[in-house]
This record gives structure tokens, C-alpha cells and sequence, in this order.
């Protein structure tokens, strides 16, 4: 069994009534690699993984983990797998020692000392009660409570998700200190682009339920480009180029976000006599908003009436 | 699971202890109540029947049912809405653990948690019942049949309670229809005639609505992604439940479409003087008295038609009694086998007496101490009790005061005061088998067929009744013979027997009525018998009564709406429920208007499967489902899919659904998203 590709989805659909939530995913997450799954509210990052997980059905379409159908995960494979949700919710009334030992008999492999470490790095008190916990500190004990079984996979659901910098700036230490191991893939949504620049080594990208992009960050980062054409006067009217994901038209500027950014791209637009043509740099944050932002052109040029002091 | 089991019964231990609380409450108000009934009988208050023994009261049997239906379907209801959070049922499904174990691990802790809320306050109770002294009436453990009974049914209600919870269905829709499943259940189980098909009954029920609790638990609530097991229990679960939604939306349409019945209805009244007339009554309208010949009765102050009010006056005393000669009279369903362990037969200024049936003798309590003093029996009086000591047979008697009582031969005069008991009449040398039906081993082996004290102003002792096979006799109190008159027409054609007193005083009727079945297999036609006799039982005359109109002209308008209602398969297997002394079934001529229900629901449903592309296996499955099932049958089907939307399919431009991989027109593939040129992939590899 190829076990190279941990995460794998043809043609995986999913609706809810008319609305497609996820359209026709094709999607390869290779071992050992930390993966980020971005896309903005709503675009199906979590039925995504919900669907993996075989906490949704798919609508048609199919998926496997670790070569494993995604409609009938076995115990086995279950344990193999890590998984945080979004608002890492637990039993109220446990302790945080009770949820340790409520976890640990499902799991062969756990790891007691790593879940005293991760509780011990976000200062929980065994005795403490889950509903008395802070928003941070129970996203840390859910951590602990998914890293402890020593899971081959770790699939985290915006596991920032609400937390205050601090927290946040916690959580993401853990992870990035304990999950570094060569073996152990990574597969996370997230909104922190901060987060997934510091650890994500590819990246994939929902628009509106489509998969787009699904490369290296480094690709990613190479493939979206920023040019700003000057011009004299007004600046001509924006040129169909492939790839145009935002225009900002300005007096006597013309500033274009692409994909795609090549020497064909180039040529077209020095085609439009701009006097002057230059990149401007993007930082993964400004890249991944141009990309998943309103497409199209947006205008600065004041009308005349409205120019008149 | 042990895990499971234990986060479980921890989680809902509160839910437990409220329960536990609830039922201690409702038992100490059964306690209270039969404190304070004891306190006023000891101040010379009415004895009240079944309570004086608690733990065989219809009332608290049917507490318990409440208390177990409801308390079971809450707790499991709560069980799954404690993890409804998407986030929260995740943690708990997304472990090393089947789902069956998730299943199990939640069931045995809620089972646990369910039976110590229950048993801890019964236990309570039964101990207080038992002390000697608390409660002055018989007791057998076999009373408590029916608590345990509904225990039992309360375990549907708790996995009724967790497929509620489970299911993904709106409120309005259908997300509730599994505790009308177990509704079903437990309403037939007390209604059935054997303990065995109670048990039965139960055992379906309760496996199959485990089973689609279980496929919930696969599927997330869903009816797609269950195994085939569990989606079979829900349909079967949800088609016991439509079939109470069609019932009552039927008989609903029934009463808003079906104007009052406005039938006439008649019968033969006897006056004092001992002429018999017709009445017959409308719905809103006076009454018709007419005579045999038809002539109407007119009040000779006016002129007019006597009316109904002003006739009843003027009737003469009577007293009926339906002889039995089956080796069963009377049997009764196994429910109420358990409260009819025994009676309370009279009460003295210092004793209570029951008649207790497995024993057939009378037993009595001391008012003041509630301790058992002794029984009574057709040998006397004893303070041992032994089920091998001489029996009364009282299954016959249809008592009134319980100034007599009788064994098969005798009729015996009770003196509870003193404690003793005096034949006062018995049945000697009687031979006419050949006027009876025959005999076998079926066949009661006594003579008294049936007995009954006859009071005028329900006081006094005026006179005894008693039919056996061969004669019936009319007594004084004191067991002297006023007349006696051969049975004829005999049982079983004929078995109820009616004594008028006519006044002058010393002249009586003798009416036989023909029995319902024997009247409705005859068609209608079997006369009732009217005798007149004399003060020694000579025959003055007597008549054949015509035949009353069958007043019921079947079917009903309200009958066939309500039949559309009632699938074919319940006509058809109803009948296999009952037994001889319970029938348990619906009219074979409901069967055509059921039918023909069920025949519309067929391309109904077949439009539906057709438009969301079900299969041709699924597609015939489900028409045998509407022939078998009817309206109810095709509710269900409406309750369990889940229809996906529907698109155009690129390349036949028909709407296609969008579950399926391929166009079920053309075969054509779904087309991928459009492109928009920005897309950016790049082959991954695994990172070293």
C-alpha cells in the first residue's frame, strides 16, 4: 500500500439543499508535509474536513486517509489520526485530568507525558474544570488531548480560531514544537496567514466551494505578482489578461494583481505604452487577499462634478 | 467502552437523581393517599376496590407507565443533545471506537442510570406495601406484572428518546415520530390478550427501534449512510408512527366531512303491566314508542306521543345475567389478569373480605391491625391458607352486594359478621346435555352457569337468580324456589337471560336474547324469546320478538375514510393477535377501501423515486412497501428520504440529481468547475 499520499479526494462533493458547500475536490496531501487549507468564511474548509473525518457524507465523489475509504474509517486508522475542531469543545463538568483519562484507554499509542507537557505549557491545573477555562486554555487542552496519542496525521480546524494573540502565539508554538516530526503530516485550516508563512510548506486554496490552488508557498507567493503601470493621463482601459485577478485604476495609474505573472503578461501590458512598469512587492497576506478578494476592476478616478472643490 | 460507560453515567447522573427523585415523590403520594383512605375507613368511610391494595392499583400501574415512558425518552434524548454541538459530537465519534461501541457504551449507562431511578424508589415502596400491618389486602408478585411490564416499554421509550435526538428531521416533520412508534407499542402490548404476544410485541418493538437509534449513530441522524439493518428498523419504525399521524388525520377528516350519524336506533322495552313496545330513537329528534302492532303509545292526558322521559317511568324491574359455560368465562386480557387477582367483596364494622380468584375462597383482613384473620371457604372458615382447601367458583356470580356467593353446584349465603357460610340452594339431579351444545374438554364441568342477587333499590335481597344448564330458577333470599323454567333456547346461541317483574307482583317475563356473534352470523335474524309466566313459572304465552333494523348500515361513510387510513397488512395480520375470547380484527369489507388507498400511493411514490432516480430494485422495494403499508406506508417513505437537489445536466439538459456520479439520462459526467485562469497547482511530494 502507497501510503505516500496520506489524504486523497476525487471528484468530493458535498451540498447542503442546492448550495454546493465543496465542488469536485481533487486533492493529494503527501506524507510528512505541513499542508494549510485556506479559503475564506464559508467557502467549505471545514466541511472539508468533516468529510474526511466521515463526519459528513459526501454527496458523491470519494476520499481516503492513509488509503482508507473516508465513508468507513476504521478504529485503527482512527487512531492514527489527530483531530482539533474549531471551538474545541469538551464536557463542561470534566476536569482536565479527567479528560486525560476519559481519552487515553481508546488510544494504544498515548502518550501521557506529552499531554502533561502541553498542559503544562499552557499552565492548566489537572483539577481545573473545563467550563472554568479560558478560551485559550481549553484550546490548549484540546491540543494536548489530540497530540497525546501520537497521531500519524493531525488534521487541526482553525485551531487559532478565536483566541487572543497571546494564546494564539501559545498554541502555535506547541504545534510547531511538538508536531515537527519527520513522519507526521499536518493537514490545517486557517484565516492566520502569519501562521501558515511560519509553518505550511504547501498550501491549498478554496473559492466558493472550488479548490484554485494547490502548490508550495513559495509557487504560490512566485505565481501572484503586483504590477503598477504608469501612464501620462487617465490610464487606458484595463486589457483582458489571463490570470487578472484585481485591478485598481487611479489618475495616471494602472495597478494589476495576477496569477500567472509570466513574459506574456508582460508584453501585453507594455502593449498599453505605460511610461512606466513596475512589480511591486506582495507579502503572502496581501497575495492570499488579492487572490481570494472581490475580483475585478475597482476605479479611484473621481468623476469631474465630483472633483470641483 | 468502559470509558464511554463511565463519562456517560457520570454526565447524566444528574438526570438520574431527578429522576430517582420524581418517582420517590410520586410513590410517597401513593403512600400518602392510602394512609389517609385507611384513616377514613377506619372512620367508617367507603372501602375503594383496587386501592386498598396500592401495588395492584390501575392507578399506580398507570403512573409507572408515565413515569417510565416519559423519564426513559428524556433521558435519551439527553444523551445524544448533550453532544448535538458539531464540535462536541466530533470528539466523542472521531475516536478509536466503532460506532456500535459508541452505541452500546451510551446505551448500557442510560439503561444503568435508568433502571436505578426506577427500582430504587419501587424497591422503597414494595417494602413499605409488604410490612405487615401497612396494607389490609391480598398481595402475589404476579400483581406487579404490569410495573414490570412498563419498565420493560420504557426501554423502547429511551431509544424512541435517542432516535428523536439523533434524527436529522425538522421538529414539525418527523424528528419526533420515533416515540409514535413507541406509543404503538406500548398501547398494544396492554391491549393484548397473552403475556406472550405482549412480550412479543415489545421484543420487535424494542429491537427495532434500537436498531434505528443504532443506524443513527452511523449515519449522524441520517437515513443515508445507515447499514441496511438500521434503515429498515426506521422505516419500520417511522411506518408504526405515519400510521398514527394517518390514523387521527383521518379520523379528523372523518369528523369535519361526515355529517352526525342520524341513523335511527331501536330496542323492546316492557312495561310494569308486561306489554313490550318498540323505541326508536333519532340523533335530535323525540322518540317513537310504538307497540308490536306498531300502534304508537299515546298519553291518555294528551293525546300524544308518550314521551320518552314519562316511558321510562313506567317500566317494569328487571334483572339480566349472561350464563357462561366455557371452561374460561370471562377471561381477561393478561393486563387486567393482574388486577383481577382479587375483589373486594364486603366489608364489616371490623373486617375487610376479598374474594381472592387463585384461591377461590374469601379472606379477611382486621380493620384496625391490617393483618390477614383468616378465609373462607365453601368448608368454612380458616385461619391457614391453602390453595388445595375447597374453592368457590365465582367466575359466574355477578355480584351485587356479595350477600351470596357459589361453587359449581351451590349457592351459599354469607355471614361475614360471624364468619360463616350456609348453602342455601343447590343444584340436584339435572340431566339434558342434549339441549346443549356439545361438550369437550374445553366445556365447563359445574352446573351453575351464572347467579345473581336481585335488588330492586340496590338494598334490599328480593330475590336470587340462577341459570344453570338445564333450568333457570328464580329464589327468595332465603333459597326457596319461586319457579323454575327450562333453558330453552340454550347457550350458546342464546346467553343472556333477562327476569322482568311485573306488577301486579307475582307475574314475570322471561326474556332470552340471542349472543351478538350467534345474532351476526344468523344475519341478523336469531329472535329474542319472550316468555310470560305466572307465579310458578307456567308459561302464560310467549312470542318471538321480530327483528330490530340492523342499525348499523356498513360502511360507514366515516369507515371508509378511516380504512384509507389503515394499511392492507394490518387487516390482514390483525386478525393473528387475537384469539377466540379476544377477536382482535378489522372488517374484511374495510379491505377494498385500504386497498385502493394503497394502490394511489404507488405511482405517488414511484413519481418521486422516478424524479430523484432511485433505483429499479429500490423503486419496486418501496411499491411493496405502499401495497403493504398504504397512506402510512408512503408518509414514512416521505419521512426518511433525504432528497438532493437537482441540476441540468450539461449533456442531456434534463435535471439530473446531483448524489449521483454520472447523469442516470445520458451517463454523462458531472463537468468540472469552470476554470478562470487563475488557478495555480503544482504536483506536490511528500516533504523529507
Amino acid at each position: 500500500m502507497n501510503e505516500s499520499i496520506v489524504i486523497r479526494t476525487r471528484g468530493l462533493t458535498r451540498y447542503f439543499g442546492a448550495k454546493p458547500a465543496v465542488s469536485d475536490l481533487n486533492l493529494e496531501v503527501p506524507r510528512g508535509c505541513v499542508f494549510a487549507y485556506l479559503g475564506r468564511n464559508g467557502s467549505g474548509k471545514t466541511t472539508t474536513i468533516r468529510m474526511l473525518l466521515g463526519l459528513l457524507s459526501p454527496t458523491r465523489g470519494e476520499g481516503s486517509i492513509f488509503g482508507k475509504d473516508i465513508r468507513a474509517l476504521s478504529p485503527e486508522v482512527r487512531a492514527r489520526i489527530g483531530y482539533l475542531t474549531e471551538e474545541h469543545q469538551l464536557y463542561p463538568w470534566m476536569t482536565v485530568r479527567q479528560c486525560g483519562e476519559f481519552q487515553a484507554p481508546f488510544y494504544p499509542r498515548w502518550n501521557d507525558k506529552v499531554f502533561r507537557s502541553v498542559i503544562g505549557h499552557f499552565n492548566l491545573k489537572p483539577t481545573a474544570r473545563v467550563k472554568d477555562l479560558s478560551r485559550g486554555e481549553r484550546a490548549g487542552l484540546c491540543l494536548g488531548l489530540t497530540l497525546a496519542p501520537e497521531p500519524e496525521l493531525l488534521v487541526l480546524d482553525d485551531p487559532a480560531m478565536g483566541l487572543d494573540p497571546v494564546a494564539h502565539r501559545s498554541l502555535i508554538e506547541s504545534m510547531i514544537y511538538l508536531t515537527r516530526r519527520s513522519d507526521r503530516t499536518i493537514f490545517f485550516s486557517s484565516h492566520e496567514l502569519a501562521d501558515v508563512e511560519r509553518v505550511a510548506d504547501y498550501i491549498a486554496i478554496l473559492d466558493h466551494s472550488v479548490l484554485r490552488v494547490c502548490c508550495s508557498l513559495e509557487t504560490f507567493r512566485n505565481s501572484v505578482r503586483q504590477v503598477r503601470l504608469r501612464f501620462p493621463g487617465a490610464p487606458p482601459p484595463t486589457p483582458k489578461i489571463s490570470g487578472l485577478l484585481q485591478a485598481f485604476r487611479a489618475e495616471g495609474e494602472l495597478r494589476l494583481v495576477c496569477a500567472h505573472y509570466d513574459g506574456a503578461t508582460e508584453q501585453a501590458l507594455r502593449a498599453l505604452g505605460p511610461a512606466q512598469l513596475e512589480p511591486v512587492p506582495l507579502s503572502l497576506e496581501d497575495a492570499f487577499i488579492s487572490y481570494l478578494g472581490e475580483r475585478g476592476e475597482k476605479s479611484f478616478i473621481l468623476s469631474e462634478t465630483e472633483a470641483q472643490p | 467502552m468502559k470509558a464511554l460507560i463511565q463519562k456517560e453515567l457520570r454526565e447524566n447522573l444528574k438526570l438520574a437523581v431527578l429522576g430517582l427523585f420524581i418517582f420517590a415523590l410520586i410513590l410517597t403520594l401513593f403512600v400518602l393517599n392510602h394512609v389517609q383512605m385507611m384513616k377514613s375507613l377506619a372512620a367508617g368511610g367507603p372501602p375503594q376496590g383496587y386501592f386498598m391494595q396500592p401495588l395492584a392499583s390501575p392507578g399506580f400501574w398507570s403512573m409507572t407507565g408515565f413515569f417510565c415512558a416519559i423519564y426513559a425518552a428524556v433521558l435519551g434524548w439527553f444523551q445524544i443533545h448533550n453532544e448535538r454541538h458539531r464540535d462536541l459530537w466530533a470528539f466523542l465519534v472521531h475516536r478509536p471506537a466503532t460506532r456500535t461501541e459508541i452505541f452500546l457504551g451510551k446505551t448500557i449507562a442510560g439503561l444503568i442510570l435508568y433502571t436505578l431511578a426506577f427500582f430504587l424508589p419501587l424497591t422503597g415502596f414494595i417494602i413499605w406495601a409488604r410490612v405487615p400491618g401497612q396494607v389490609a389486602a391480598p398481595f402475589e408478585w404476579i400483581m406487579l406484572r404490569p410495573v414490570a411490564m412498563h419498565f420493560l416499554a420504557g426501554i423502547i421509550y429511551y431509544f424512541a428518546g435517542m432516535l428523536t435526538g439523533l434524527r436529522q428531521a425538522r421538529w414539525y416533520a418527523s424528528r419526533a415520530l420515533g416515540l409514535g412508534g413507541a406509543l404503538i407499542v406500548s398501547m398494544s402490548l396492554v391491549n393484548e390478550p397473552h403475556l406472550w404476544q405482549a412480550l412479543g410485541i415489545m421484543l420487535i418493538g424494542g429491537v427495532s427501534l434500537a436498531t434505528a437509534a443504532w443506524g443513527g449513530f452511523h449515519s449522524q441522524g441520517g437515513y443515508q449512510g445507515q447499514p441496511a439493518p438500521g434503515k429498515l428498523a426506521l422505516i419500520s419504525t417511522l411506518g408504526l408512527a405515519s400510521l398514527v399521524v394517518a390514523f387521527f388525520a383521518a379520523l379528523l377528516l372523518a369528523a369535519a366531512l361526515v355529517p352526525r350519524n342520524t341513523d335511527p336506533w331501536s330496542q323492546h322495552q316492557m312495561t310494569k303491566d308486561g306489554t313490550i313496545y318498540r323505541v326508536t330513537q333519532w340523533f335530535g329528534k323525540p322518540a317513537e314508542i310504538v307497540d308490536l302492532d306498531g300502534k304508537p303509545l299515546l298519553d291518555p292526558k294528551t293525546g300524544r306521543m308518550t314521551e320518552l322521559t314519562g316511558f321510562t317511568r313506567r317500566l317494569c324491574n328487571h334483572a339480566q345475567v349472561s350464563p357462561d359455560f366455557s371452561n374460561h368465562p370471562s377471561r381477561p386480557r393478561w393486563y387486567d389478569q393482574s388486577f383481577n387477582r382479587f375483589t373486594l367483596w364486603r366489608t364489616t364494622p371490623d373486617t375487610f373480605w376479598y374474594y381472592w380468584t387463585p384461591y377461590g375462597r374469601l379472606v379477611g383482613y382486621d380493620k384496625t391491625t391490617r393483618r390477614f384473620i383468616g378465609n373462607l371457604g365453601p368448608d368454612g372458615f380458616s385461619t391457614d391458607l391453602s390453595p388445595a382447601g375447597a374453592r368457590f367458583n365465582n367466575e359466574r356470580n355477578e355480584r351485587v352486594l356479595g350477600r351470596i356467593i357459589i361453587d359449581e353446584q351451590t349457592v351459599y349465603e354469607l355471614d361475614l359478621e360471624h364468619r360463616a357460610i350456609r348453602a342455601l340452594f343447590t343444584v340436584t339431579n339435572e340431566n339434558c346435555e342434549a339441549t346443549l351444545h356439545p361438550t369437550n374438554a374445553n366445556t365447563f364441568r359445574g352446573t351453575i352457569g351464572a347467579v345473581r342477587e336481585v335488588s330492586f333499590n340496590s338494598y334490599d335481597w328480593d330475590y336470587t337468580m340462577v341459570v344453570t344448564r338445564c333450568f333457570i330458577y328464580l329464589l327468595t333470599p332465603e333459597g326457596k324456589t319461586v319457579w323454575k323454567v327450562p333453558y330453552q333456547p340454550a347457550y350458546p346461541d342464546y346467553k343472556q337471560v333477562q327476569i322482568a317483574f311485573l306488577e301486579p307482583t307475582n307475574r314475570f317475563a322471561l326474556w332470552l336474547f340471542p349472543a351478538g356473534r350467534a345474532l351476526e352470523k344468523s344475519g341478523w335474524k336469531l329472535p329474542a324469546h319472550v316468555t310470560w309466566l305466572d307465579r310458578d313459572g307456567e308459561a302464560l304465552k310467549s312470542v318471538d320478538l321480530p327483528n330490530l333494523p340492523h342499525r348499523l348500515k356498513r360502511p360507514r361513510p366515516e369507515e371508509k375514510i378511516i380504512s384509507l387510513a389503515i394499511p392492507p397488512a394490518i387487516i390482514v395480520t390483525l386478525p393473528l393477535l387475537g384469539d377466540e375470547a379476544w377477536p382482535a380484527a378489522i372488517p374484511w369489507w374495510l379491505m377494498p377501501y385500504s386497498l385502493a388507498a394503497a394502490l394511489v400511493c404507488i405511482p405517488m411514490g414511484w413519481w418521486l423515486g422516478w424524479r430523484y432516480s432511485f433505483s429499479l430494485r429500490a423503486q419496486l422495494g418501496w411499491a411493496v412497501f405502499y401495497l403493504a403499508w398504504g397512506i402510512p406506508g408512503l408518509l414514512a417513505f416521505l419521512c426518511v428520504q433525504e432528497w438532493p437537489a437537482r441540476e441540468v445536466c450539461p449533456g442531456c439538459k434534463k435535471l439530473r440529481v446531483v448524489d449521483r456520479e454520472k447523469c442516470p439520462h445520458c451517463g454523462a459526467d458531472f463537468a468540472p468547475p469552470e476554470k478562470t485562469g487563475t488557478e495555480v497547482f503544482e504536483p506536490l511530494a511528500a516533504v523529507k
